[in-house]
Order: C-alpha cells, then structure tokens, then sequence
C-alpha cells in the first residue's frame, strides 16, 4: 500500500483509533475497499468532491440555520470517502441496539405504568420523577399499538481500542436519516464503481420500512389508515428531512393548523372538507403539541390532540413522555435496565458517567473538572457542555457554580478519544485523519425492533475539533456497512 | 388535499409564470427599442405599468424624468433588483419558496430544475449573463420556467396538486395577457403621428411578447392591425396565450377540482364566477376597438382577481 498516492503520508493521530489505517496497513475487512480508493488521484478526488457538493445544493438537500438570517440555508458538508463498517461489527452492534431498544421500551412501559423498576431501588426514583422529559399526566395511558420508540437514533462512538460504546439514546425526534439516504444516493452518483466494488448494504428502504412502522401502530388498520407527518415548518433546522420524509412515503407533510380535533378525533383541513387522521409521525417538540396539556400560553399546537391520543383514536409516533428514557442523568442506568427487565448481560458498552446529583459523584467531578467533559441533561446539539481539557479557568469556574447549584441538570464523562477515518481536506488536498461518530436509526412495531443497516457518520471536520454537530462545523460520510463475505 | 398545500401550489404556479412572461416581455421590448422607431419611453413606460410597478420604479429613480428612458435601467429593475416585489429574480424566489413549502407534493425533478434556476438567478453566473449577453440572460429564465412546468406536467401524478398548480398558472397568464394587451394597445392606438410601417412593427412586437407572432401569422391573411391582433389575442381558443383558450383551462382545471355538481363541496362561488367568463370570452362577436377593447380587459383582469379572491376563501384556506 505504500504507492498509494491518496493516502501517502496520511497518519493516524496518536493514542486514537484510525477505523481505516492500523499502524502496520488497512484493517484486513477494508483492504479490498481501499485498494480501489487508492487508485483515485487527488485532481480526481477534488473535482469528485466538487461534483457531491454541487448536487447536494442542486437538490436542496439542506439545513436552516436558526442563529443565522431566517431562512438561510447551508448544505450540511459532506466527505466524499465513505465510512466503512465491517460486517462483524455491524451484527454486532445490531443485536447490541435491538437488546437496547427492548430494554428502554420496556422502561418507559414501566415508568408510565407500575414503576415497578423504582420500586425495586435499580433507579433512584427521584433521577426518573424528576426528569425533565417525565410526563406524570401520562401515566396509566397505553399507546396505540403498545409503541413508544417507533423511532429511535442511537449515538455511538469508538474508544482508542476500538470498541463501541453507547454515548446517548436519541428516542424524541431523532433527526438525520434523510441524509443517510441522501449521502448514498450522491455516492451512487459520483463514485459508482467504488460502491459497486465494495459490496455495501443499502439503505434507500429506510421509507418504506418507516411507513410500515407507522401503519402498523394504527387504531383503524386497513386500506383507509391515514398517516401524516407533522412539521413545526419550513423555518425549521430539519425542515428537508421531514419534506424529504414525506415526500418518500407518499404522505401528506402537514403543520400543527392543518389539523384540528372534534369529538376526540383528529382530522385534516383539505379542499374536500375534513379528513380523518389515524397516525401522526410528529417532528415538532413535545411541548408545542397540544396547547391544552403541555402549554397554555402557546399558540402552537393542534388543540385536543392528547384527548384523542387517549381516547386510542390517533397514534403519535414518537410517543409523548419518552424523553425521561434519553435523560442524559437516566443513561448511566441502562445497563441496569436492561439486566432488569429483559435478564441479560448488555451487548453495548457506553461511557461511564457521573450523575452530579449523587453526593459522591459531584465531589468527584467539581475536583476534577480539567480532564472531564460536563454536560447539561435537557441540552442537545453540543451545547450546554463544558469540554473541561479545553477550557480555560474561567468556564470551569462558572461550571462549577453551576453544578453546584443545580446538580441533577448535570453528569460528567471523561473524555473519549473519538476514532477516526480518512477525511478529505478540501484546504490541503488531502486525506487527514478527523474524528468520528456513528448514529444508526432502529424502527419499532408491534413486531420488534429492526435496525437499518447503516447510519449517520458525523465527522467533526475542524482540525483537532471532538464535536462532530452540524450546528458546530461538523460534516457527514456516507456510512458502508459492508455486507458478509464480502471482505478481502 | 390540504388547503394550505393547495395554496403555495397555486401560488408556485403564479410565479413561475410570472418569471416567465416577465423575461419575454423585456426581451422583446428590448428588441422593439432597438429598432429605434419609437421614442425610448413609450416602448418602456408600458412595461413598467404592465408589472404594475410605476410608483415603484418612480421612487427608485427619484422621480428622474429621464429614467423612463431609460431601458437598461427599466430592465434592471424589472429583472435582477430584488428590491422589486415584481422582478424576475423576486418571483423565481417567491416560486422556489412555495416549492419548497410543498417539497413533498412536487416531484424531485421538477424542484430540482426550479432550485437550480434559483440557484443560477442569485449567483455570478446569471450576473454576467445580465451584463453581457442580456437577450442569453431572458432567454434562459424562459426555458427553465417552461423546463419546470413541463417537468411538473411530465413527473407528476396529474390530480389535485398539479391542477391548482395550473389552476395558477393559467390566471396569472390571463392577467398577463389582459394587462400587456390592455396596455400596448392603449399606448399604439392612441399615437399621434401615426405610420403604417412603425404601427405594423409595434403589434408584431406585441405578438412576440406573447409568443404569438408565428401562430397569429398563420391564422391572419389580412393586414395587422389593432382589431385583428386584440381578437387573436383575446379569442383565439387554440392559441394557449391567448384569454380564451386560458380562462377556459383555468376553468377546467377548477372543475377538476371542484366538480360543478359537487354541491356539498366547498369552491361553488369561485367556480360559477369563472364559468360565467368564460362564457363572456367565447360566446362574444362584438367588434373588439378602442374603448370596447379597453372595457373587456379591464373587466377580464377585475373579474380575475375577484376569482383569485374567491378561491382564497373557499379553497386555500384564508379564512
């Protein structure tokens, strides 16, 4: 491998783990893969590359940015060498997030119905109950279908030995797979021989597969089900994804004064008259869903829409509630739960974490809040976080205050070395190593969980950078999960 | 099909349309100016009404009598100012907005070349093609407006969604036909030193505007004159720019929508109204001068909006 032009002097970062690069040569499943990368030259690469950005912006295939002018609009940057993932560790993590999936379904059931995990002390009930995303008005009411997590995103990451580890469940609104399909269909575009070479799983059913999930969940099965997919609008950050969504399932994209209630049921605003609605796949937030219940002072909202969600005549996918399961203060008991209800040993491994609200914990962290990160556990998107080996003084001070204030809104990790992959640097032209995530999205119906073979590769592009948000200079890769049989 | 969706499909509809006959009536205003029969402002001043923007481009010259004259400054302002509710670029941004309002309901392909239009109006490209190769420039903005019209018409399932999509289109274009003609003719009739030749130039210029020249060639054996283009231009049902033929597939495309005995359904009113002209339009024979012109137009383009006003109430969910 040495002639190879592309990846000459590409050199993993010390005490990282490179996905693509060992230090003695390619990780054996990929060799096949890099050999027929290697070939390309880097002209070819960058004019590529150029080719992937411009059909990104042709299609439109874009995020609003909230802190910029209403309504702008960027195309989320994407790298044109794919991240690969061998088939071994992809069946692994598949039964990994199939046995997660199972274990926080079966909490949320429990959280909402007997508490029977509280009572037997596994969690202390005061992380649960005093959860921002615990919903006591939903207490005792059963979904339509007995679905919560029709939809969930899971966010992994590997450690410098190469392992994967759960960083954080995505079980609200996860967003992103618009671009996993996407990101494939420019990759089939641009580097066709490549793809067709290295035997990769497709992922373009992903739609297919979501609109079954949803039908599925329908208090009227049959022919005249009706399903929606409700939008906050096109102002929205993900407002591509949730057209994009719609448009591929062939429903209706509708906004919260689309629809209103009567006699508990749920119809639409048409040119026909109104039309009944059985399934809602909702994008927006929780709290904006109905005014009577959540928030009274909000003009936002479809009126009723939790009386008709209790009466079992409209399904909500995601469920209401579900954020006290992704409570970044819960996540560290997962494991528990999973030994708890489902008897098992956890597949996954995931980040050890210190809950700020434990006495122990808190002292623990306030001590040591230069070699750990501090995160808030009702903020997202890589904000409300302190990256403590970063920082200067004068944040870890003002962190400090806060934990100390309010321990229960934070819990601490050390930091982990993200791996990396071979990322192009339009700058340098050149490959350089640049950190990674991987979030792949499991569906949920009556019948199970179901994994899609494949994900959301965020790349944090900045040089040195760990944050991998699109909100905050990160890019993304089209994610190969190779297919088995299909090394060397 | 949802209201709010129907809509910015009739709006989309409008402006894309609009982009479009806006492009070919500064083109051929363009050309008409440089035949150099005229006096500058009376080939500019009515295309400046026509968009309905003489207050707006009085006050952007600061009441300079000699910007009427002016048609570099008439064309920037109609084409690229993003100032002016009524500019190409404005309405190809209005057009995309509503596209991408309804992403789901408008084919890929369709977006695609709309976007890409978008995309081109606003960057260097489109810039340097206004400067240097300004006929390049209309030229462009017509055929991918027609790209993305015949791509909706092509990729997409022809119900609902498209029908007020052309619902929209078909409107805009009466308005636009009624308007230009309304203008022109009260402009070229009412010259002072009047001269076969020039006369003769202005009403196939007119034609030309309207894409019209070559089928009202056909269609006309005679000599061109003022009556024989206003009755192509206002009764020919075969020509699709003509009033006729557009206020009867508007009113074709609403009965899609809104059957005429679906009584239990929302649309009646506006249905009735449109029936009722195109009616008017094809059962006429009156002789179409002067003032008679005048009054018909002026009555096609209120009883238009009263049309658009009604279709707001009844389908598109104003409230």
């Amino acid at each position: 491998m040495t002639a190879v032009p592309l990846l000459t002097g590409y050199a993993p970062l010390p005490g990282t783990f490179d996905e693509i690069l060992a230090a003695d040569g390619p990780r054996p499943p990929f060799a096949r893969v890099l050999d027929a990368l290697a070939r390309l030259k880097t002209d070819e690469l960058a004019r590529l590359q150029q080719l992937a950005e411009q059909a990104l912006l042709n299609q439109g295939v874009t995020f609003s940015v909230y802190a910029d002018n209403r309504g702008t609009e960027k195309i989320f940057p994407f790298c044109l060498i794919p991240r690969l993932v061998a088939a071994a560790d992809f069946a692994h993590l598949e039964r990994g997030l199939e046995q997660r999936l199972r274990a926080l379904s079966a909490f949320l059931d429990d959280v909402y119905g007997e508490q029977a995990i509280l009572a037997a002390g596994v969690i202390p009930a005061e992380m649960v109950l005093g959860a921002a995303g615990y919903q006591p008005t939903l207490r005792g009411l059963k979904p339509p279908g007995g679905v919560r997590i029709h939809i969930a995103g899971v966010d992994l990451i590997r450690d410098p030995a190469g392992t994967w580890q759960v960083l954080e469940d995505n079980l609200r609104t996860p967003s992103g797979v618009s671009y996993v399909v996407e990101n494939r269909t420019i990759t089939k575009r641009v580097i066709p021989r490549l793809l067709d070479g290295a035997r990769v799983h497709r992922v373009d059913h992903y739609p297919t597969k979501l609109a079954e999930t949803l039908r599925a969940v329908s208090p009227r099965p049959g022919g005249d089900t009706t399903a929606v997919v409700l939008t906050p609008g096109p102002y929205n950050s993900a407002y591509f994804e949730h057209s994009f969504l719609a448009r591929t399932m062939g429903l209706e994209l509708v906004t919260a004064p689309d629809l209103f209630v009567d006699g508990d049921v749920v119809y639409c605003k048409t040119t026909r008259g109104p039309r009944r609605i059985d399934v809602i796949y909702r994008r927006t937030d929780e709290t904006f869903l109905d005014p009577e219940v959540f928030r009274p002072d909000s003009v936002l909202g479809v009126r009723g829409l939790m009386r008709a969600y209790a009466a079992g005549n409209v399904a909500l996918a995601n469920a209401p509630g579900n954020g006290v399961a992704d409570d970044k203060a819960v996540y560290p008991f997962v494991p528990d739960m999973i030994k708890f209800y489902l008897g098992e040993e956890p597949i996954l491994a995931q980040v050890p974490t210190f809950v700020c609200a434990k006495d122990d914990d808190r002292r623990y962290v306030v001590d040591h809040l230069d070699q750990l990160v501090v995160k808030a556990v009702d903020e997202a998107g890589g904000y409300g976080m302190l990256m403590g080996p970063q920082a200067s003084a004068a944040e870890r001070a003002e962190f400090r205050a806060r934990v100390e204030a309010t321990p229960r809104r934070y819990i601490a990790q050390h930091r982990v070395e993200l791996s990396t992959c071979p990322t192009w640097i339009g700058d340098r032209r050149c490959l350089e190593p640049r950190r990674v995530d991987l979030r792949p999205y499991i569906l949920t119906s009556p019948s199970g969980p179901w994994v899609l073979p494949g994900g959301l590769t965020r790349v944090a592009l900045v040089d040195g950078s760990y944050v991998v948000n699109s909100s905050q200079g990160g890019g993304s890769k089209d994610t190969w999960v190779l297919k088995s049989g299909g090394a060397i | 099909m949802i209201s709010r969706v129907a809509d910015h499909g009739f709006w989309l509809g409008r402006y894309v349309e609009r982009a479009e006959s806006t492009a070919r009536l500064l083109s051929t205003t363009r050309s008409l100016a440089l035949d150099g029969e005229l006096e500058p402002a009376a080939c500019w001043r009515p295309v400046v009404v026509v968009a309905g923007e003489e207050q707006g481009y009085a006050a952007r010259t600061a009441g300079d009598l000699a910007a009427w004259d002016d048609g570099d400054r008439v064309e920037a302002f109609l084409a690229t100012d993003a100032e002016v509710p009524a500019s190409i670029v404005r309405s190809i941004a209005a057009a995309r907005d509503n596209a991408r309002s309804i992403r789901e309901v408008v084919s890929l392909e369709a977006w695609e070349s709309l976007n890409e239009l978008y995309l081109w109006s606003r960057g260097d490209a489109a810039r340097a093609e206004f400067a240097e190769r300004r006929f390049g420039y209309y030229r462009h903005v017509r055929e991918a407006t027609q790209l993305v019209l015949g791509l909706m018409r092509s990729t997409m399932l022809h119900d609902e969604p498209l029908d007020f999509i052309w619902l929209g289109v078909m409107l805009e274009r009466v308005s636009q036909t009624a308007r230009i003609l309304d203008v022109q003719h009260h402009a070229y009739t009412s010259l002072t030193s009047r001269h076969e030749v020039v006369e003769t130039s202005l009403w196939l210029s007119l034609l030309r505007s309207l894409s019209g020249f070559e089928p009202f060639m056909k269609q006309c054996r005679g000599r061109v004159d003022a009556e024989a283009v206003a009755r192509f231009l206002i009764r020919e049902d075969r020509f699709p720019r003509a009033i006729a033929y557009c206020v009867h597939a508007a009113y074709q495309r609403l009965a899609a929508i809104r059957p005429p005995d679906a009584d239990d359904r929302p649309g009646g009113a506006s249905l009735a109204r449109l029936h009722a002209l195109d009616a008017l339009i094809a059962g006429g024979d009156g002789e179409l001068r002067g003032a008679a012109v005048h009054a018909l137009l002026t009555h096609v383009v209120d009883e238009i909006h009263a049309v658009c006003e009604s279709l707001g109430k009844e389908l598109l969910g104003y409230g």
